[in-house]
């Protein structure tokens, strides 16, 4: 903390010198946006008794959500729902909101829904707030399927709640790359150019580790420099043409790429728009991950969020995002639900996969904190060629 | 003079001098202060004046910097082999219709920058029929042009080239047309009217062109981004990973340092070279 002061307060001398009193004010505003923030106190949020009420402000990642959730949930709590579709990425969106959680601000949102590991660096940081109560999330307690309760980087499901998991796989072409099952057939020479990989580190890296024969779980930060390598120079000679977000479907829409490590849930609605395209499990199997609902530090109406986690964990309300998102639920009951209304959409694996499907996966994995930075950084390059 | 009037030009001055001390002096601040910290996100930024962040990252990205300024060279000659014809033609040639041409020029900036970008995507895509062809007729590595550094170029060409136009536009507009005559009357052929008359005094505006396109084209990320996929990365996307993905604040604030200096570096040699009353036209010359 003293550090932290003593270089905000050195800062402030320059921009003074420089600018004025006035300049300093603006810029000690910024200044704060720089220092680390893991030795904040945690703040915790619980409803009490007061009936949630007033305004809801949901930050979630785009198409992520059928019609009606957000109007059932006004129409049955009169809470006032305001719902933006502002999380594009992990990496992008934690950029510009941390100067704001830095200061104990949300930017007015009171859910966000990062990826497991980004929920994990948050929390590391101290920008979300613990759930003090269980009985605040009753059907949380009851629903929560048991493979997720107790994630390595919340073991107590403390501060997170999954939205929705989901499988990081491949997919392909049928028509263009019919033979494409295995992470090692994007190396084919056959298929140069033709084959991109995801932008996330914590997807893409361990995919082609078990290509290789290495369980991520056990990684050392050898083995990932070595597999970050290893796609380095694969993107170097023009084998992988680019490593994206979920911008792929364009590109795979247009045929200009065949075959790409890719997310479950947009193969399906993929495939509503071009039959051949296909999600195909990896021989090595996937990564599994989930994107949790959190309440960051500075959110304003804590209850009514708690209210939302706790809504979207009726099977019902989950059956009917299900319908929609195509992704993996993490709702105990929303299957059967689901098998009355569409009982086709109910056993396709990619949202209700049996476990038989899913046992080669492993579950992203957290990085060792004093290795992230060279990891990440190493990684960065490798794919900015 | 009384005293209002002395201070009268100071007052005019003050709104831009806040905004430039607001917008550009402060920042600046604050972004060298960050280039010369050290730290990690968990851990904090300190500042230590860190000089060697701008040694390391020099080292890490000398590639995407070369490549930043090539492909802004490149199609900053592009944009000039192809606007100075069609500024030329507009200017003498247009009539009546020189207004509507110009219009025409500067017409897709409806349209906003990123959706043309994109746009682009589906018209180099590797099964159009111009790429199909480019490549019959062997103009394309391995079939296509998306994701190449021929993609970029284009796409950093086309987006820049009414920056060139305009500018050069004016400048040929503006020309005294009687100064052509007087060196016909001299016996010259019209190759030597238009080296020795029409291209040196429509020089500010080609000086101004290739400015107004060089420096945005060199920082640019947008087009590399969507039309050159991940490897063909220029200087302002390793800068926006920095930022954005890998949390290097320092080494983001010394990337865009180093761009900086590097492209005023470029300028002045450029300016030099080019003469500074190019740039300034007539009053440069008068002094």
């Amino acid at each position: 903390m003293s550090d932290k002061t003593t270089s905000r307060n050195r800062m402030r001398k320059v921009v003074i010198g420089a600018a004025g009193l006035g300049a300093a004010m603006v810029v000690a505003a910024c200044g704060g946006s720089v220092g680390g923030g893991s030795d904040a106190e945690i703040t915790t949020v619980s409803k009490g008794d007061a009936k949630a009420s007033g305004t809801l402000v949901i930050s979630n990642w785009p198409l992520y959500i059928d019609e009606n959730t957000v109007s059932n949930f006004e129409k049955d709590t009169g809470v006032k729902v305001k719902y933006v579709e502002d999380y594009n990425d992990n990496t992008g969106f934690f950029g510009k909101l941390r100067p704001q959680l830095e200061q104990g601000e949300s930017g007015g949102r009171s859910i966000i829904v990062p990826t497991d590991w980004m929920a994990s660096r948050m929390d590391g940081l101290g920008y979300l707030q613990h759930f003090s109560v269980p009985d605040d999330l009753p059907n949380v307690e009851a629903n929560l399927r048991d493979d997720l309760k107790s994630p390595a980087f919340d073991p107590d499901r403390a501060f997170s709640v999954p939205w929705q998991s989901g499988m990081t796989g491949l997919i392909v072409r049928t028509d263009l790359a019919p033979d494409i099952r295995s992470i090692n057939d994007l190396f084919d020479p056959k298929y140069k150019g033709k084959v991109t990989m995801l932008s996330e580190l914590r997807d893409t890296v361990p995919l082609v580790m078990k290509a290789d024969g290495i369980n991520p779980d056990d990684a050392t930060k050898e083995d990932w420099l070595k597999t970050i390598d290893k796609i380095e120079s694969a993107a170097a000679s023009g084998q992988i043409r680019d490593f994206t977000g979920n911008d792929y479907a364009g590109p795979m829409v247009r045929g200009d790429v065949v075959a790409a490590i890719g997310w479950s849930g947009d193969a399906v609605q993929l495939q509503a728009d071009n039959p051949d395209i296909e999600y195909r499990m990896p021989t090595q199997g996937c990564i599994l991950w989930s994107d949790n609902m959190v309440i960051p530090v500075g959110a304003p109406n804590p209850n009514a969020a708690l209210e939302w986690i706790n809504y979207v964990y009726d099977p019902e309300v989950a059956a009917d995002i299900a319908e929609y998102v195509n992704y993996i639920t993490p709702v105990d009951g929303a299957k059967e639900v689901l098998a009355k209304k569409d009982p086709e959409l109910a056993n396709n694996q990619l949202i209700f996969p049996s476990a038989s499907y899913t046992a080669d996966c492993s579950n992203q994995p957290s990085l060792d904190a004093a290795d992230e930075q060279e990891i990440e950084q190493a990684f960065e390059r490798a794919i900015t060629g | 003079m009384s005293g209002g009037r002395r201070t009268l030009p100071y007052l005019l001055l003050f709104p831009g001098l806040l905004w430039l001390v607001v917008f550009f002096v402060i920042p600046l601040v604050y972004m060298g202060e960050l280039s010369l910290r050290t730290g990690s996100l968990t851990e904090g930024f300190f500042f230590n004046w860190q000089f060697s962040n701008y040694s390391d990252v020099l080292s890490d990205y000398s590639q995407q910097f070369l490549r930043s300024f090539i492909y802004a060279g490149v199609a900053t000659l592009l944009a000039l082999l192809i606007a100075y014809p069609l500024s030329y033609a507009i200017s003498f040639r247009g009539g009546k219709y020189r207004n509507l041409l110009l219009f025409l020029v500067v017409a897709p900036f409806f349209t906003t920058y990123l959706i043309r970008t994109i746009a682009w995507q589906t018209i180099l895509t590797d099964q159009s029929p111009l790429v199909e062809f480019l490549a019959s007729i062997g103009l394309t590595s391995n079939g296509r042009i998306l994701d190449t550094p021929a993609s970029v170029i284009a796409g950093l060409t086309y987006n820049f080239l009414p920056f060139m136009i305009l500018p050069l536009y004016t400048s040929i507009d503006t020309l005294d047309r009687r100064l052509i005559e007087a060196a016909k009357d001299l016996y010259a052929s019209s190759k030597t009217a238009f080296l020795k008359v029409t291209l040196p005094l429509t020089a500010p505006g080609i000086v101004a062109g290739t400015l107004l396109t060089f420096i945005p084209a060199s920082g640019d990320y947008v087009n590399a981004y969507f039309l050159g996929g991940r490897n063909q990365a220029m200087i302002g996307n390793v800068i926006q990973s920095n930022y954005l993905v890998t949390s290097n604040y320092p080494a983001a604030a010394a990337l865009a340092f180093i761009l900086m200096l590097i492209i005023l570096l470029l300028v002045v040699i450029y300016i030099r070279f080019a003469g500074s009353e190019a740039l300034m036209g007539d009053e440069a010359s008068a002094n």
